[in-house]
């Protein structure tokens, strides 16, 4: 196998909870040795946040920290302390990317923020992630995904238009964030290639979700209209939403832009009206109008309403498809880790942990060649404090013990 | 500011609409010349999407505000791609650039006789990405996808929604701004492959993939507990309360997110209720957890007497998570976003003048300020500059491609022969006042640019 993409840096990430670490997960896909720094005792955040097997709490299972953490490694280290923060100082000489997640201006009060480091560590790439960012007004508000989505501008459109907005499931904006901070990065890391000079990257999760504002801003800013949600549709083509099958859940949505029209296929009728099994359908108006279907979907969904329910979400979207309409499967998470597509491009990847045991991870999130690196299971709690405290920074038997004794790993 | 990373890379970009635009776009702000391709009569359908002040004018495909989002940086060329001419054109022009991206359904670039195989003959170290809905391989790998689709195949819809509501899809397309940056990470990663070895490569992204890490969560918790994940409104397994809750004015909402007790005392001080502090219901995470559906009224009698905006700061002062619900509007104008400039001014083509812009990068840099140098480009706007410049084109080539429509600055529209023009044209403007009786605009303000302070500055229209 040829040399994984970044293959030549080493990342320490004292990042805990998601952001942070999905960054950190992503430079270690492509090569990066990746150092987990976690406090002693506690760890990552992420390690109380579940899921457990059997519900039951334990460091070592929680589901968020096992998808997050793979193919890193970890070391204990506490650098609210003096001690700590030495050790953490020597382990960044030989760094290459800094990942972390505090309040901002939490790392200076400790010596440790971009300024303090920038002098005798000039190569440095020091990722910054926090809610909303190192400057501006609300910089030292707290924040999490909930918050990014509110002022995103994604929330205020997702939902009932009689309800309150909604946000999306999981954690979003945390996500986004991290894979900007993972973005910005590689960017830094360009420069850097060219100019050999590190920088700081700046990444906050309000703008990491409001980058995903499909129309709102746009609209206002060309036209003054200030869009709102409507049962989270689409804008331009209704359908193009979820609806209820006979077996689940199913997504409708003919083509980009509305109806394909009757000349899109070879009998000169519209797929949909073929699909419904009603040539006539072509005649009416709802069929016809976007905004007849935009201002009537009612009646459109009781046209709609008895195939949906006569046939199975597979039947539905594989003759819509046949048709060239692109209709689409609603996946839970069990039936994507059985998917057969996925399966057979081998996206999900079964690894063994000496304690959680053998489960299905996400893999790559692109397929190159050139650039993947095998996927490794999560580390425990320190398990690299010897080979990388002992090992390559040079500490003695005696030194870590003494650093266990007074709590600092 | 220094010189950006990626200037001296070209990129061929064939991509329409956003998640491909929104990786290119990203690359033309880190510098790369970004040459968007486009068809007469295969327009990117963002130009007329929306259209302008919602009124028709001279060039209105220049006019798509949609567009001028998702493009801004690059060069625009138009080529028929379904003429023999066009394609030899892009093999002309393959030899001088570094990246090729396109977003197509896997079998259009072999119809097109443009796969990986046959470009890395005219350019070795070609690195091409094709960033399809499910990827070039697998049973699904011929379907048709948008991002409405796309989200839901993900799994991400399956945990969205109100709690007593089926699976939801989010109000935008959501797995679009995904697939954009997992791309533009690719790419970087590519181009530092190359430098380090010389060698080009194809990268396979499926557009589903790149979204599904974000159910991650839910993946383990399915196959730790037996347990399918599904929608839970805006509730949380790690804090309690939170929700999103009513305020003052129309449509105004606050979020309110509280993940320990000791910020559970802050907020009950906050809003001038010491005594839910002692309330043993409320005493815990597990016991504000379990009288939730309470919390939630009493949480809503106090919000619905504020502004949603000040609200927000007095929380936040407090030190409580709690954030407005921001419409387009809000965060054109928003304090914060403005500072930071999250927005940019582009002055753009025609008569439409300078505009805020959102930000392609989410990132700030010390040493660089990776934003577009330009607007978008009007349609076959760099015609000349490109085709003359990197395929070698003459002056009298140039005008025979133009007489034969091979190339242009206006779409081609395939109109049926018994269409009436104008009716067409009416169904791209937006109904908006009965859209704002149906509820899914909230209100046109005619005095917008006023509001953003667009007329304030040099530019008065043409």
């Amino acid at each position: 196998m040829p040399d994984p993409a970044l293959s030549d840096l080493r990342v320490i990430e004292v990042a805990q909870g998601i952001a942070g670490p999905y960054c950190g997960k992503l430079l270690a896909s492509y090569g990066a040795d990746v150092i987990k720094v976690e406090p002693p005792g506690a760890g990552d955040l992420s390690r109380r946040f579940g899921p457990f097997p059997e519900d039951i709490p334990h460091l070592e299972k929680s589901g968020t920290f096992l998808h997050l953490n793979t193919s890193k490694r970890s070391v204990t280290l506490d650098i609210t302390g003096e001690t700590g923060r030495l050790a953490f100082r020597r382990l960044l000489q030989n760094a290459d990317i800094l990942i972390e997640n505090c309040a901002p201006g939490q790392m200076a009060q400790w010596g440790l923020g971009y300024d303090d480091l920038k002098a005798d560590l000039p190569r440095l790439i020091y990722v910054s992630i926090s809610p909303f960012g190192q400057t501006g007004p609300y910089r030292d508000y707290k924040g999490n995904s909930l918050t990014a989505m509110a002022t995103s501008g994604v929330m205020y459109v997702t939902g009932a238009p009689d309800r309150e907005p909604l946000t999306t499931g999981g954690e979003p904006a945390e996500y986004l964030a991290g894979m900007y901070a993972w973005l910005g990065a590689l960017a830094a890391l360009a420069y850097r290639d060219r100019e050999n000079a590190g920088q700081q990257v700046d990444v906050s999760l309000m703008e990491a979700a409001a980058s995903a504002d499909e129309y709102s801003a746009a609209m206002y800013a060309f036209m003054g209209a200030i869009r709102r949600r409507y049962y989270s549709r689409h804008l331009f083509s209704y359908p193009s939403d979820i609806y209820a099958c006979k077996d689940g859940h199913v997504v409708v949505s003919p083509a980009a832009q509305g109806f394909p029209s009757p000349t899109a296929t070879d009998q000169g009728a519209s797929p949909m009206s073929l699909l419904l099994g009603d040539v006539e359908l072509d005649q009416n108006d709802l069929f016809r109008d976007r905004w007849a279907r935009w201002f009537r979907w009612q009646e459109f969904e009781r046209l709609l309403q008895p195939y949906l329910e006569s046939n199975s979400a597979d039947e539905i979207v594989s003759f819509a498809q046949a048709l060239r309409m692109p209709f689409a499967h609603v996946f839970n998470a069990a039936q994507l880790l059985e998917n057969e597509h996925l399966r057979e491009r081998g996206f999900f990847q079964e690894i063994d942990h000496p304690q959680a045991g053998r489960l299905k991870y996400t893999g790559d999130l692109f397929k190159a060649d050139r650039m993947k690196a095998p996927l490794r299971r999560a580390p425990l709690l320190g398990e690299h404090n010897e080979e990388i405290l002992g090992g390559e920074l040079g500490y003695t038997k005696k030194d870590l013990e003494v650093l266990r004794g007074q709590g600092v790993i | 500011m220094a010189k950006l990373p990626l200037e001296g890379v070209r990129v061929l970009d064939f991509t329409q609409v956003w998640a491909g635009p929104a990786c290119t776009s990203i690359l033309a702000a880190l510098g790369a010349y970004v040459i968007k391709i486009e068809g007469m009569s295969r327009l990117d359908i963002s130009h007329i999407l929306l259209t302008a002040e919602n009124q028709f004018t001279a060039e209105l495909w220049n006019r798509g505000p949609y567009y001028h989002y998702r493009n801004p940086g690059k060069r625009g060329i138009t080529l028929d791609l379904l003429h023999p001419d066009g394609i030899n054109l892009v093999k002309r022009l393959v030899p001088a650039c570094d990246v090729v991206i396109e977003a197509f359904s896997p079998r259009v670039m072999g119809n097109f006789g443009l796969t990986y195989e046959v470009l890395r003959e005219l350019r070795p170290d070609l690195i091409m990405m094709s960033m399809s809905g499910y990827g070039q391989t697998g049973p699904y790998s011929d379907y048709g996808a948008y991002g409405m689709g796309l989200e839901p195949a993900s799994g991400i819809a399956s945990i969205t929604g109100y709690a007593d509501s089926g699976p939801t899809r989010t109000g935008v397309s959501f797995t679009d701004p995904i697939a954009g940056i997992a791309g533009a990470a690719a790419v970087l990663m590519a181009l530092r492959h190359r430098d380090r070895t010389g060698e080009g490569q194809y990268i396979d992204m499926s557009q589903q993939e790149t979204a599904i890490p974000f159910i991650g969560a839910a993946l383990m918790e399915y196959q730790m507990t037996g347990r399918i994940p599904c929608p839970r409104g805006n509730r949380s397994s790690v804090a309690a309360p939170q929700g999103c809750y009513r305020c003052k004015g129309d449509d105004d909402w606050l979020v309110i997110s509280i993940s320990d007790d000791e910020e559970w005392a802050s907020f009950c001080e906050a809003v001038g209720h010491a005594e839910w502090r002692d309330d043993e219901r409320f005493a815990t995470i597990i016991a504000r957890n379990r009288n939730h559906d309470i919390l939630d009224a009493l949480i809503e009698d106090w919000t619905r007497g504020q502004d949603h905006i000040e609200a927000f700061h007095l929380l936040q002062k407090a030190g409580v998570k709690a954030a407005p619900v921001l419409n387009g509007k809000e965060m054109l104008l928003d304090p914060h976003l403005r500072e930071r400039h999250y927005y940019d001014l582009l002055d753009h083509p025609t008569d439409l003048g300078p505009r805020p812009v959102a930000r392609t990068l989410i990132a700030r840099f010390d040493r660089m300020d990776p934003k577009p140098d330009r607007a978008a480009p009007s349609m076959g706007e760099h015609n000349a500059e490109v085709l003359q410049g990197l395929a070698g084109v003459s002056d009298e080539e140039l005008a025979d491609l133009e007489a034969r429509q091979i190339i242009g600055t206006a779409p081609i529209l395939d109109i049926p022969p018994d269409a009436d023009l104008m009716e067409l044209l009416a169904q791209l403007l937006f109904p908006l006042d009965r859209m704002i009786e149906q509820g899914s605009i909230r209100a046109v303000e005619p005095d917008y640019r006023r509001q953003l302070g667009l007329d304030e500055g040099a530019h008065t229209g043409k």
